[in-house]
């Protein structure tokens, strides 16, 4: 009788690992990982096609839908890039909105990511906080923008109309809200012993190596760079906004325990960045001025935007989310190419980072990288 | 050094946004040299269909962190079956993007050895990504008929 050594394994497309459809194969020798493959293509929708059979503005309620967590990022990095096509500059108070509404997005994709690391790994309690917490803020979207999960809100020339009168009193409540909870996840999530020790130096990005891999966002400072678009090419009223970034090894109330970019620091970043967007979201219902909150552009249909490139990139919760934009001056685009963080994060670092693995951590490390799959496949 | 300075054929179209149009033996020199001068950020590899002219465009995207700047590498090829040599060895994301334009634009990268099925399974038809690729054509012609019955 021969012995075989080697075990192949399915996690996905149905898996609290894998994220949304999509799966990874892996190779697992004993309980470790010996190699991982990304598979994707169960969600293939095919936008970047139908993009570019629609005209300019049609593609408005398109974009949202490469994100189901945070679609606001697609609005805004799309409108941003016809935006910079049309040489448009918006109206201040329209860049307050998009900043409150980018920021309203993070914090609901990051209750659902931090409660789906701690889910994967056995707590959870913490994925149902996350997902019930969540809808406050989604009642809080349906209340301005009248849609809960796509908002269809941020338009090219500014968002599309007034926040509603109580939408500051609203809004107000629900951080306060979150922010009482906060102390409870880290009861239940950050100060867990099981946690800590589940989490601490398993699943590694290593520092060297981050950048040249193109990670982003939450798991490059985890890594320990400060870097953030939102400061680096400030758009949206980001500019005006007093805010931290928070990296690694500069983790706040939260112990350094390890080297960075483990499980548990990209948890711990994205903990403090909840923190941070409530502050941005607070200053900026404060700050924000009277105003037109749409640029009078010209009847939608009529639209040409001038020939040329751009590309624009905003912050999303899982780090650059960007869109190439080709134009030949006609109603239509020629080409829109998005720039997904999970494109990185899911293939070439996951595939990269996996082998060695306990098998058991496999899905918190998967999951701790925050990968969407529609990004990729768009 | 930041671009402009590297390279005196490249332009600003917009602030922080750089061009630079070369031509295809001239890539791997030029990512090798904007990445040892801190454009360390691999952005993307994009894809355009220029069908009138006959060209694919090439563009090569990179990010700095110090000079907060992005620049884009643009080469035209053939769309008749013109290859281009893999840039895979300068980052290794760019494996990824080739797998995905050898896809959906049927454009070959010599020296990658990845280019497997990425997105489509069994997907028999011209790269789907392709101008002269007609949706609403091919839904009809292959959703919308009864095909014929032949004897076994």
């Amino acid at each position: 009788m021969t012995i075989q050594k080697e075990f192949e394994l399915f996690i996905g497309p149905n898996h609290p690992g894998a994220t949304g459809n999509m799966s990874y194969h892996i190779w697992v020798e004993g309980d470790k990982v010996k190699k991982a493959e990304t598979r994707v293509g169960y969600l293939h929708r095919g936008f970047e096609k139908l993009m570019e059979k629609r005209i300019w503005m049609q593609n408005v309620p398109l974009v949202c839908r490469i994100c189901v967590p945070e679609p606001d990022v697609n609005e805004a990095s799309y409108s941003m890039a016809v935006e910079d096509l049309m040489g448009w500059e918006i109206p201040e108070r329209a860049k307050y909105i998009r900043t409150i509404i980018l920021e309203m997005a993070r914090i609901s994709a990051h209750l659902l990511t931090v409660g789906g690391i701690a889910a994967s790994l056995g707590i959870y309690t913490a994925a149902q906080w996350g997902i019930g917490d969540r809808d406050y803020l989604l009642d809080v979207f349906e209340q301005i923008t009248g849609g809960r999960v796509y908002h269809i809100y941020i338009w090219p020339g500014g968002v599309r109309w007034d926040l509603p009168k109580n939408t500051k009193e609203l809004l107000t409540k629900v951080l306060d809200y979150l922010e009482s909870r906060l102390p409870l996840y880290d009861d239940l999530i950050m100060n867990n012993k099981v946690f800590v020790r589940r989490a601490a130096d398993v699943g590694v990005v290593p520092k060297d190596k981050a950048v040249e891999w193109g990670v982003t966002g939450p798991n490059l400072r985890a890594a320990g760079y400060e870097y953030d678009v939102r400061k680096l090419e400030p758009y949206a009223a980001y500019d005006k906004i007093d805010f931290e970034i928070p990296h690694y090894p500069k983790l706040g109330e939260y112990e350094v325990l390890s080297e960075g970019s483990d499980i548990y620091t990209r948890t711990a970043i994205r903990m403090l960045e909840i923190q941070q967007s409530i502050k941005i979201i607070r200053q900026a219902l404060k700050d924000m001025p009277e105003g037109d909150v749409l640029l009078k552009h010209p009847q939608w249909f009529a639209w040409k935007v001038p020939a040329g490139y751009a590309y624009s990139h905003v912050e999303s919760s899982k780090g650059e989310f960007g869109y190439f934009v080709v134009s030949d001056g006609e109603k239509k685009p020629v080409r829109v190419h998005v720039r997904g963080p999970s494109y990185t994060h899911g293939i070439n670092v996951m595939e990269t980072i996996a082998p060695g693995l306990n098998v058991a951590d496999f899905a918190p490390t998967a999951i701790s990288l925050d990968v969407c799959p529609p990004d990729i496949e768009r | 050094m930041m671009a402009k300075e590297l390279f005196p054929e490249a332009q600003e179209i917009r602030k922080g946004r750089i061009r630079i149009e070369t031509q295809k033996d001239k890539v791997g020199e030029i990512i090798k040299k904007l990445k040892d001068n801190s454009y360390e950020h691999f952005v993307m590899l994009s894809c355009v269909d220029w069908i009138k002219e006959g060209k694919f465009e090439l563009v090569y995207q990179m990010w700095s962190y110090q000079y907060k700047e992005h620049v884009m590498i643009s080469i035209k090829i053939n769309r008749d079956g013109e290859s281009m040599l893999s840039m895979r060895h300068l980052f290794p994301q760019i494996e990824t993007y080739e797998r995905e334009i050898h896809e959906m634009f049927g454009v070959n990268f010599i020296g990658n050895p990845n280019l497997k099925e990425f997105i489509l399974e069994g997907w028999p038809h011209m790269p789907p990504m392709r101008k002269d690729f007609d949706t609403e054509k091919f839904v009809k012609d292959f959703y919308y008929k009864i095909p014929e019955v032949k004897e076994e």
